[in-house]
């Protein structure tokens, strides 16, 4: 590569812009033959490839003028020192993989067929159908949305501040009793009517639902009924000052 | 205790639809036999009373008329749950594209249709029914007999036409084969 030599300055040391040029350091390859200094000039200018000159040899005379002469001026030692610096650099950006260029298409792309629009009327069919469906009721599942899935709100009631209020329960109640044999299962269907009586039109604090003395299984089937209702829809709950509330909806 | 009146009960219990050869083999009768059943019972049950025998998603089942919608939506209240704009969009492609991955029904759609896909099987309307044999091995979905029941669907077969019904043409799969 072509490389065209640049006028000597009139401080061998002091470069035009008033800062201390790097030490007269020879680099000789096939692209480019002349000082460290004039590298760095013509490099900045994008007038040399730096793919074309090694800096493994320019380091290792860098290395070999620091033991030698470097001590004689540690500006011009730095001014080389930045000088290589930004030569390495350079040609790392420059090593690295450019991306490949968008290909530019002759043809502007076909739209992509079928586009939503032709679904169109057979959503409103699917549509009509659901509207048709939804005038008759089947037993058992079919009947409706999974009670698993539907919509419920908690306000501001965070999963944490249920886990405290139950904790608040559970500290305040008695002990279980020991079960007699074959007692019947307690149904948490038929508490939640319980629980639904005692809520009232008011936000109520937890631990004052739940009427005294109570024991453990009493705290967790009064929260699982409070659950299951704010679920299906029969009661509302949030945060208050101190405790979680429950209203019926 | 007639053929009839013994399908009635079975139908009268059964929480989903149930095809003809399942009822055959609880009654102990063929297939055909049991159909020639179905037929009887449904039109007894058009005629009279609030029932009536509904062919949907592969069976048959027992639903109330819908002139007594009313009466029973105020007893049962149910929760109703439309579909909005985008997500019947993506359960349409999916019903009439299937099995479609993700990527195919946001080209359709030119947006990205993830959530709605989730959302449409959370719901139980689509689900995963394999994987595309292309690099990434990108999820399959169809739709579900939830799917059908809810649109009052019989099949796939039934699913209304497409206003230009042209042949599929989304972009064949780069490496065709076996869906797994």
């Amino acid at each position: 590569m072509p490389t065209k030599p640049l006028p000597a300055p009139q401080d061998p040391l002091v470069t035009a812009l008033g800062v201390v040029a790097p030490p007269p350091i020879h680099v000789a390859c096939e692209a480019f033959e002349g000082t460290l200094g004039t590298l760095f000039a013509l490099v900045r200018d994008h007038r040399v490839d730096l793919l074309g000159v090694p800096l493994g040899p320019v380091c290792e005379a860098y290395l070999a003028y620091l033991v030698g002469d470097a001590a004689r001026d540690l500006d011009e030692a730095a001014a080389a020192l930045a000088a290589l610096a930004y030569l390495l650099e350079r040609k790392a950006w420059r090593l690295l993989p450019v991306p490949e260029p968008e290909p530019t298409l002759e043809e502007p792309m076909d739209p992509i067929d079928p586009t939503v629009a032709e679904f169109s009327e057979a959503i409103a069919a699917l549509r009509a159908s659901a509207a048709e469906r939804e005038l008759l009721f089947f037993r058992g599942a079919g009947a409706g949305p999974d009670l698993y899935e539907l919509p419920y709100t908690l306000a501001n009631v965070a999963p944490a501040d249920l886990a405290r209020a139950l904790e608040r329960l559970l500290r305040r109640a008695e002990p279980d009793l020991p079960e007699p044999l074959q007692r019947p299962r307690r149904s948490l269907e038929d508490h939640m009517e319980t629980v639904v009586a005692a809520l009232g039109v008011e936000w109520t604090p937890l631990e004052r639902l739940v009427p005294t003395p109570f024991t453990r299984e009493d705290a967790v089937y009064w929260f699982l009924g409070l659950l299951e209702l704010v679920r299906v829809g029969r009661a509302r709950a949030r945060l208050g000052e101190e405790d979680v509330e429950f209203m019926r909806a | 205790m007639t053929t009839v009146d013994r399908l009635y009960a079975l139908l009268f219990v059964a929480d989903a639809p149930q095809d003809a050869a399942v009822l055959g083999s609880a009654l102990g009768l063929p297939e055909g036999t049991t159909e020639e059943a179905l037929d009887v019972l449904a039109n007894r049950l058009r005629k009279d009373g609030p029932v009536q025998l509904v062919r949907l998603a592969g069976g048959w089942q027992l639903s109330t008329k819908p002139e007594y919608a009313e009466l029973v939506a105020a007893f049962l209240q149910p929760q109703r749950g439309r579909l909005g704009r985008s997500l019947m969009e993506v359960l349409a492609i999916v019903a009439y594209r299937q099995p479609v991955t993700i990527a195919e029904v946001e080209a359709v759609r030119g947006v990205g249709s993830d959530h709605a896909v989730r959302a449409l099987a959370e719901r139980r309307l689509v689900r995963e029914v394999g994987r595309k044999p292309v690099p990434g091995r990108p999820v399959l979905y169809g739709t579900t007999d939830q799917f059908l029941h809810q649109f009052l669907l019989d099949d796939l077969q039934a699913l209304p036409p497409l206003a230009d019904d042209a042949s599929p043409s989304l972009p064949e799969p780069s490496f065709p084969g076996p869906v797994l």
